[in-house]
């Protein structure tokens, strides 16, 4: 609970060369017109003086109070406390908040109480030395904890709810696909029986639907969690060349199969990043993949290199290819979601059209950029900046 | 080699049966834990492969079991889930299993993986 220094004393009210009769008359406005409840209170606890705001809080003329003991303000159940902590006070007077971590009220004329917060502060005057308690209504501000509190717990079951749902979504989604896949695979291998050429033409068609829309879930699943901020992420040093290397042996074979020279440049044992090795794992795979995927001829290259980055120490890693490229104008939809480029190409090229967004998403969590420039007909680079410190 | 299959899904499991079978195998499957537990205590099996999400015993608490029963404790476990996940997958690692296969599962390679969960490479 946060405790409020009020306003402090009023101008020239430590200074000794004052009556409390002084203080009472208007020539201290800033007292008399307090946003909080300010009471005066002499050594034995007797009410001396209190404000407008006084009169307004708890519902009493100030006559009325003038005079009396203070803890006429103080609910019942707290009464005797309340004498034993002004005893203490009175030992170690100084300017503090009272009662921390404790929930204050105050009790008003008409028998009703209400939260407050309180802070203490001695006043020095010619005629002695007197407390000033400045009374804070905090009603309304309970009020809103209260409803935060609510409103904080509401959420977290929906979070929970939602991650459940994505859980069981990811679950009953794959469990149908895996019949779908797993036959479609075994006719494929033709483990029942020879297939004619258009046979296994449309079957091929079905695989490679199903491991298509395997990836749509994987990729959206990922996305919702990115989302909802429950993606996991492990910050750890991680050999750059490592990751490197793990991508580009497993796309190895899909460049070979194309024909096209996959090469690493820069790699070194040295560099390393505290980073999430899954995140970047995936971005540099992602980013490779659609290279390979989108050059027909030539070769795809991964270029590692140390830069700095405003006062940041920071790695690139560059993806280069000389296919088909990207037309200026189509540049910046590139890392939106479900923009595949040419509309003619989908087919040639099977992705999910979240890749790219995918990446960009998964970059912006572990603090990277990912930047795109391109010749169309030439080739087109991607580059992955990231910072080797988190 | 000789193999039980546990999973509730009946289609999931012909299709784990037909792989094994295929690739010659002996495989078993059972719909349930429990049935699952008791097949695998009675028979002689090389490797039993089990589903996770599966109604009145999962495959956590399969795995417990199966690990409590001294005839069990040291034959190859293998689970085989549409829980892919990476929360799931590190419950899965810990929760006693020699071997994770994810659904859907690759029909080319799954029966080698299994081969090599079953007998991990030697000496």
């Amino acid at each position: 609970m946060g405790w409020h220094v009020p306003c402090g004393e009023p101008p020239g009210v430590d200074q000794p060369s004052l009556t409390l009769d002084e203080l009472a008359t208007s020539r201290f406005p800033l007292l008399e017109y307090a946003p909080d409840a300010i009471v005066l209170v002499d050594d034995r606890g007797v009410i001396r003086l209190v404000n407008a705001q006084t009169e307004r809080l708890f519902g009493y003329y100030r006559e009325e109070l003038v005079g009396q003991p203070v803890e006429i303000l103080v609910p019942h159940d707290t009464r005797a406390s309340h004498v034993a902590d002004r005893a203490d006070y009175a030992s170690d007077p100084r300017v503090r908040p009272m009662g921390v971590g404790l929930d204050l009220h105050g009790l008003r004329k008409d028998g009703t109480s209400f939260p407050v917060e309180i802070s203490l502060s001695p006043v020095e005057t010619r005629d002695g030395t007197y407390v000033a308690a400045a009374i804070r209504d905090v009603t309304e501000r309970k009020a809103f904890e209260v409803r935060l509190r609510e409103l904080n717990a509401e959420l977290e079951r929906a979070s929970r709810a939602k991650d459940q749902f994505l859980a069981s979504m990811s679950h009953e989604l794959r469990t149908p696909l895996n019949a779908i896949i797993g036959f479609t695979g075994t006719l494929l291998m033709e483990l029942p029986g020879p297939l004619a050429p258009e046979q296994r033409r449309q079957l091929e068609i079905v695989q490679s639907s199903a491991q298509h829309l395997l990836a749509l879930i994987t990729d959206i699943l990922d996305l919702a969690k990115i989302e909802s901020g429950k993606r996991e992420l492990t910050f750890e040093p991680v050999r750059i060349g490592e990751v490197v290397a793990a991508v580009a042996g497993a796309l190895g074979t899909m460049a070979a199969a194309k024909r096209l020279t996959l090469r690493t440049v820069g790699v070194d044992s040295e560099t390393v990043a505290i980073t999430d090795r899954r995140a970047l794992h995936q971005i540099v795979l992602n980013l490779v993949n659609n290279a390979i995927k989108y050059t027909d001829a030539g070769s795809v290259s991964i270029a590692v290199e140390r830069v700095a980055t405003g006062d940041r120490a920071g790695v690139r890693i560059g993806v280069a290819d000389t296919g088909i490229g990207i037309k200026a104008e189509d540049l910046s939809r590139l890392f939106r979601a479900f923009e595949q480029l040419d509309p003619s190409s989908t087919r040639r090229h099977e992705g999910t059209g979240l890749g790219l967004y995918l990446c960009r998403n998964l970059a912006t969590l572990i603090g990277a950029t990912i930047e795109a420039s391109s010749t169309l007909g030439s080739g087109s680079r991607f580059t992955l900046t990231l910072p080797l410190e988190r | 080699m000789r193999v039980l299959v546990v999973d509730d899904n009946s289609t999931n499991l012909d299709l784990m049966l037909y792989l094994l079978r295929a690739f010659g195998h002996d495989a078993t499957g059972c719909a349930d834990g429990a049935t699952g537990l008791e097949t695998a205590l009675r028979g002689d099996f090389d490797a039993v492969l089990v589903d996770i999400l599966m109604p009145t015993m999962d495959g956590y608490e399969f795995a417990r079991r199966f690990r409590a029963a001294p005839a069990l404790r040291a034959l190859p476990l293998i689970a085989v889930t549409a829980l892919a996940m990476p929360s799931d997958r590190e419950r899965i690692a810990s929760a006693g299993f020699d071997g994770y296969i994810a659904k859907p599962l690759e029909p080319r390679t799954f029966v080698a993986q299994i081969e090599g969960f079953a007998r991990p490479a030697g000496p």
